[in-house]
């Protein structure tokens, strides 16, 4: 028993230990400065704590027992405490005895095995590693193991008491956003130095944390007055950081509240509906540049032409941004349509296919007619929104316009849910012939789908236009479709709190990693194919596609009610609940 | 005039003829079942009526309107809804959305209605919920609204199907191996289930069943298929005597009163 608790804890140091290399190969270190290891040692404790409480079954969380699980965890700290120190002080002394390890491992700089020593970058150089220095090292790296031990213990203690009536966790998740927010806001006091020159960056991040804890505060409260009350407070908390943030923060939040409004809409159209649409691009892009044209058409030797001709001046704005959303909104709404009818017969991968392209195309349309579109110089000068002559173009109000779309977005989103329409898409999403046989039209259901997906898509599109003022068919890549699935997948497809986290773990996090910003893909990826495995249903998943991907959750069955001669209750389940 | 009126359906797969000019016609409030053999085509024939799939020749009358060349949605606006031979649930939703799925033909709302919850949209909502747990009542599913169509027992998930096309008000109801994989206590209380549809609701049914003690005791008519052809016709009496149904299919042991 013993054994296996050591062999365990081993298994697992190694792989805090390659988590902890990689991460140091990118140069995390030099970015976090002077907090380098206890930062470090805090995300392995984490990781300690994920692998310890094994897997997903709350079963196995309730299995071990504390000594070997303290075991397990002081071994895995131990063994990745030694592997890290042995590999720092395996590259301090190639670096002293003058070996170039740079070229082939770009980010091994002195900096960065000093800032996790806390030592000069000299000392490094010289190989004058401290005596002590790997010591600490490794005790503090034992000590991750063992918190993460005493995380579990922690979380099982708490679960007793059961989250849905009042138990502790509940009250804690309730109360984190709060507590977030003020950390926000106590952060952007002058007299606050906490983060040295990161301070910014760490703003931001707690931002976002705010912003995803509260969600799941919403899911934890009770429904009906309990989770009013907090909806408003929570409410009231968002409307208030765009006033505390600075510029490039708010810029962030900007961006990624647009793509929030952008991931409601696909999810319609994918979580909803289950069409599988790859060429979602399409509907930004026509959006942004329907915008365009109504407010800089003098920007288009072509439009401006055709309206010099009809004697209108083209040398202002046509209508105003607000005039602007309906028309842009219809514009792309007609656009999800004309994609629909051709793809009406067809199903998954040939949809995505099929959709694949029509997002390429759109985009090769705005790059080629250049009388209309002005080709790769793109459009410039799209006007800002203006509110009684008040201009809404800084990072601050487009955050806002982004907050209060993404709200409107989500509102239509959530009663679309719960409507017939709504079960009709769910219905067509699981089985398409039952859902025809069953009374629901196909073709105005998907053709819906599409359309309203394509009317979300084009108020961010024109939104954004107005951010950026300037848009060139590069900012519509396919990336950008790949972009929010994946965040609407992260997320957990189908769920409307799941697109907010989604863009600010997929659009937000990489601005706050800027500095190992080359590394990204890397790292979203083996994030993507990590949850994929562990929470395939996504970070914050809708009840119903919970219920699809496992067999937890739903209430247990009983057994048939007639069935007489006694069966093993789960007999039928077995086979039919596969995953 | 008879309710349903097929007129020599034809079905072709490649070579295989797998419903070969079948008449049938059933009244009105009547119980019609339709056996064969597997592979006789019985599946198929309720597939071509529901438009699932569209027969080569023949017409299909319903109350004298011709269903060839509707869509699956618009017939079950006609008013004919059927449950499947292997369940055929949406899983992952509710016992209760699965109703409201089946009265999708007879609510109106539109989805900016419900998006704006419009007055109308709200009661057409709770009159609809209303109705899904009445008709979850009917088939003897009280209670179990809110559970999930996957969890819920064998029993109860064939139960739901009969609610579901229940949802759409049809005139008829065709029913596709109702008690299969049912023992004799649930079977009996789905003959009692069907004969209530008839006697209560007044829905006509026309039933697909391997069961002859289902079919002999409580339909009205039974039709015989064989490789595609109706074989045989008439009073459940009259076919269990009918030398070419024993040959194809029946067996001696059901006119000794056994299941085949």
């Amino acid at each position: 028993m013993r054994l296996r608790s050591v062999q365990r804890g081993l298994r697992i140091g190694a792989i805090a230990f390659a988590i902890l290399t990689y991460l140091i190969l990118i140069g995390l270190p030099t970015r976090l400065g002077s907090v380098a290891t206890p930062v470090l040692a805090l995300l392995t404790a984490l990781i300690f704590w994920v692998a310890l409480r094994g897997g997903k079954s709350k079963r196995a969380l309730a299995d071990q027992s504390p000594a070997p699980l303290a075991l397990t965890g002081a071994t895995a700290g131990l063994a990745s405490g030694l592997l890290t120190a042995a590999l720092i002080a395996g590259f301090a002394r190639l670096l002293a005895a003058g070996v170039n390890v740079q070229p082939y491992l770009d980010k091994i700089v002195p900096l960065n095995m000093a800032a996790l020593y806390g030592v000069m970058p000299g000392a490094v150089m010289a190989g004058e590693l401290p005596g002590g220095g790997w010591l600490w090292q490794v005790g503090l790296l034992t000590l991750a193991g063992v918190v993460g031990a005493l995380l579990v213990l922690l979380e099982r203690s708490l679960r007793q008491r059961t989250w849905s009536t009042g138990g502790a966790l509940r009250w804690l998740t309730i109360v984190l956003p709060f507590v977030l927010l003020a950390f926000v806001i106590w952060l952007g006091s002058p007299g606050v130095t906490l983060g040295g020159n990161n301070r910014g960056t760490l703003r931001l991040l707690a931002a976002m944390a705010a912003i995803g804890s509260a969600l799941f505060a919403l899911r934890a409260a009770q429904r009906g007055r309990e989770q009013r009350i907090l909806a408003l407070l929570l409410l009231i908390g968002l409307a208030y950081l765009p006033f505390t943030l600075d510029q490039f923060q708010n810029s962030v939040m900007g961006i990624v509240f647009i793509f929030v409004m952008m991931g409601l809409g696909l999810n319609i159209v994918v979580g909803f509906a289950g069409l599988l649409d790859l060429g979602y691009v399409a509907f930004f892009a026509i959006g942004a540049y329907v915008y365009a044209f109504l407010s800089a058409p003098f920007a288009s030797p072509a439009f401006s032409a055709l309206l010099t001709s009809l004697g209108v001046p083209a040398d202002a704005p046509l209508v105003s941004f607000w005039v602007a959303i309906p028309i842009t909104m219809l514009a792309a709404g007609l656009g999800g349509v004309l994609l629909g009818i051709p793809v009406l017969r067809l199903r998954g991968d040939y949809l995505a296919i099929v959709t694949l392209g029509f997002g390429e195309i759109i985009r090769l349309f705005m790059l080629n007619m250049s009388d209309l579109t002005n080709g790769p110089r793109g459009l410039l000068n799209v006007a800002p929104p203006y509110l009684f002559g008040y201009n809404l173009g800084n990072p601050r109000d487009i955050f806002i316009l982004a907050l209060l779309g993404a709200g409107v977005i989500a509102f239509a989103a959530y009663r679309l849910d719960g409507s017939r329409l709504g079960r009709a898409w769910i219905a067509m999403r699981e089985d398409e012939d039952v859902a025809q046989a069953t009374g629901v039209n196909l073709v105005q259901t998907k053709l819906l789908a599409f359309a309203i997906g394509a009317l979300f898509a084009g108020l961010a599109g024109q939104l954004y236009a107005a951010r950026q003022t300037n848009i060139f068919p590069d900012n519509f890549t396919l990336f950008v479709s790949v972009d929010t699935l994946s965040l609407v997948i992260v997320g957990g497809m189908g769920s409307i709190p799941g697109v907010v986290l989604g863009a600010l773990a997929l659009k937000g996090l990489p601005e706050v990693l800027r500095g190992i910003d080359e590394y990204r893909i890397v790292t979203f990826a083996a994030l993507l194919v990590i949850m994929m495995i562990v929470r395939p249903e996504g970070i914050l998943p809708s009840t119903r596609r919970r219920r699809e991907l496992h067999e937890e959750g739903g209430p247990a069955s009983e057994p048939a009610i007639t069935l007489e001669p006694a069966l093993p209750t789960d007999y039928r389940t077995l086979d039919g609940g596969k995953l | 005039m008879a309710l349903l009126e097929a007129q020599a359906v034809t079905k072709i797969f490649g070579g295989l003829v797998a419903v070969g000019s079948v008449d049938l016609a059933v009244e009105e409030r009547a119980i019609v079942s339709l056996i064969g053999p597997n592979g006789a085509g019985k599946t198929t024939f309720f597939n071509c009526l529901t438009g699932l799939y569209r027969p080569e020749e023949g017409d299909i009358l319903f109350d004298g309107v011709s269903l060839v060349g509707l869509r699956p949605d618009q017939i079950i606006a006609q008013g004919m809804a059927r449950t499947y031979q292997n369940i055929r649930l949406f899983g992952s939703m509710t016992a209760i959305e699965n109703v409201l799925v089946g009265q999708h033909v007879r609510l109106r709302s539109t989805p900016l209605g419900a998006i704006f919850q419009s007055p109308g949209t709200r009661r057409e909502e709770q009159r609809a919920e209303q109705q899904a747990r009445e008709l979850l009542a009917f088939v003897g599913l009280a209670g179990k609204g809110d559970m999930i169509a996957r969890n819920l027992p064998y029993g109860d998930q064939r139960l739901l199907e009969v609610a579901r096309a229940l949802g759409s008000r049809p005139r008829l109801l065709l029913l596709d191996e109702p008690a299969a994989g049912m023992n004799p206590r649930e079977t009996d209380a789905m003959m009692e289930l069907i004969r209530r549809l008839r006697n209560e609701l007044g829905i006509t049914i026309l039933l697909i069943e391997h069961d002859m003690k289902v079919v002999m005791s409580i339909s009205d008519r039974v039709s015989v298929l064989d490789y595609g052809k109706k074989i045989a016709e008439g009073h459940p009496d009259e076919v269990r005597r009918d030398p070419r149904v024993i040959e194809a299919y029946l067996g001696a042991g059901v006119l000794a009163g056994h299941n085949a």
